[in-house]
């Protein structure tokens, strides 16, 4: 649970017409490879994705894990694992290491974000003593209490579009991180919509990031302007 | 009775110029009685990759449903598509796994290199052994017709258009040949563009 306290954020978000992840991408180091397009998101099967917050090597056996759990469903029943089953099946197998063998738990917390048609979109959040729940709105890692309060504050459950939900994780990115500027490297987001007849899993090109955290931006310098305006007319 | 003879069916597979083809009847039947007249043979396994699958019917649907369930997980882990060589070796690998008691399909792939969109056709045994080349290659209870048919009617280097003629015609009479194939055919051009999917009307019977 400690070194989850101090990994990269995750927040997760439901809208009427989608779900997202964002994560804080921890490791921009000038030095570092850039193999991977994804850091913290993973796909899991066409409806569902995850984010993860921990110890990283935990995380990889776990996604490999819930990848295998859910292309087993697949293969048995011929149609995608609704999005609690797979949460519940990892947890369970989570919750073993707590209790038998000697061995020590998955030092991981993870975010799955996910469609089924029983349930429409969900949220879940997993620890790593395998207990889990389903959320509308939801924070791990760094600052993860911070961020949460703030997403009491301002989230609507009713009528929010995933535009908005965008904005508002945005918002909450910025305001909980330590670094002072964000920018698109520092933050990967990922949503999850219905097409038709099939999920869409899209990460978020670096561009796309840059323009909501553009738009965020223009939006707090307008909001702090109008402020000082008013500050200024009630003093005078 | 040969259990690769009690549903009936066949496939081929064509190379193009920068274009494969792969085609199968649509027939299920059991033994001499047709059940059903829409059971197509070939799957789409990625965007430019297919692979038909003629033989036992049940063994058709679950080597397509495992097949699925490897390339799957290949995708999620190397974050890319597969290659069509490499899907021939997965199909292999599978196959042999059931060495002692196989699965009694006959498979051919054909599909274009996600990346550099070269065009690849390959067929395999009931126990997987690979057989690649660069002109066609067809499997099922029609197979001898459709060698006869493929190796007057194919020429190297057709367009899709010319392809997609080609195929439709060597199909079409091998099959009417056969009592348990037929019952119209399903044609897949597949282009570094698009996959042109067409189904042809023959002799219904």
């Amino acid at each position: 649970m400690e070194a989850i306290g101090h990994a990269g954020t995750c927040l997760g978000i439901i809208a009427e017409d989608g779900v997202l992840l964002a994560a804080e991408r921890r490791n921009v180091h000038k030095l570092l490879d850039e193999g991977y397009f994804s850091d913290k998101i993973y796909k899991l099967h066409d409806n569902m994705a995850c984010s993860v917050a921990g110890i990283t090597s935990d995380a990889n056996v776990l996604t490999n894990e819930l990848r295998l759990i859910a292309q087993r469903y697949s293969l048995q029943y011929q149609e995608p694992i609704p999005c609690e089953q797979l949460v519940s099946w990892l947890c369970d197998i989570k919750q073993a290491y707590t209790q038998y063998g000697g061995l020590r738990p998955f030092g991981v917390s993870i975010l799955y974000m996910g469609w089924d048609k029983h349930y429409g979109f969900q949220l879940y959040q997993s620890d790593p003593s395998g207990n889990y729940g389903g959320w509308k709105a939801t924070c791990i890692g760094n600052n993860s209490s911070a961020a949460i309060s703030m997403l009491k504050q301002e989230y609507k459950s009713e009528g929010v579009k995933l535009a908005e939900a965008m904005k508002l994780a945005v918002k909450v990115l910025s305001k909980s991180l330590d670094i002072t500027k964000l920018t698109h490297e520092k933050v990967e987001l990922a949503t999850l919509t219905r097409d038709g007849n099939s999920c869409k899993i899209t990460i978020m090109t670096a561009t796309d990031v840059q323009k909501l955290i553009d738009e965020y931006e223009a939006d707090e310098a307008k909001a702090s302007a109008e402020k000082k305006e008013k500050e200024k007319a009630s003093k005078s | 009775m040969s259990i690769m003879s009690y549903n009936g069916g066949d496939v081929i597979a064509m190379m193009g110029k920068n274009c494969v083809a792969i085609a199968c009847d649509r027939r299920f039947g059991i033994q001499a009685q047709t059940v059903s007249t829409d059971f197509d043979k070939i799957f789409e396994m990625g965007p430019k990759l297919f692979v038909g699958l003629p033989g036992l019917a049940t063994d058709t649907q679950t080597v397509a449903q495992r097949l699925k369930f490897r390339l799957n997980l290949y995708t999620l882990r190397e974050n890319r598509a597969m290659k069509p060589k490499t899907f021939m070796s997965v199909v292999s690998n599978l196959l042999y796994e059931k060495r002692f008691g196989p699965y009694f399909i006959e498979p051919v792939v054909a599909g274009l290199d996600p990346k550099t969109n070269e065009p690849f056709i390959c067929s395999l045994d009931l126990i997987g052994c690979p057989m690649v080349t660069d002109d066609f290659v067809v499997s099922g209870t029609a197979s001898e017709q459709m060698y006869g048919m493929c190796e007057s009617l194919w020429q190297p280097d057709l367009g899709p258009d010319d392809l997609f003629e080609t195929i439709s015609q060597a199909l079409m009479n091998a099959v009417d040949r056969d009592a348990v194939s037929g019952w119209s055919a399903k044609d897949y051009v597949i282009e570094a563009d698009k996959v042109t999917i067409k189904t042809l009307k023959a002799r219904m019977d």
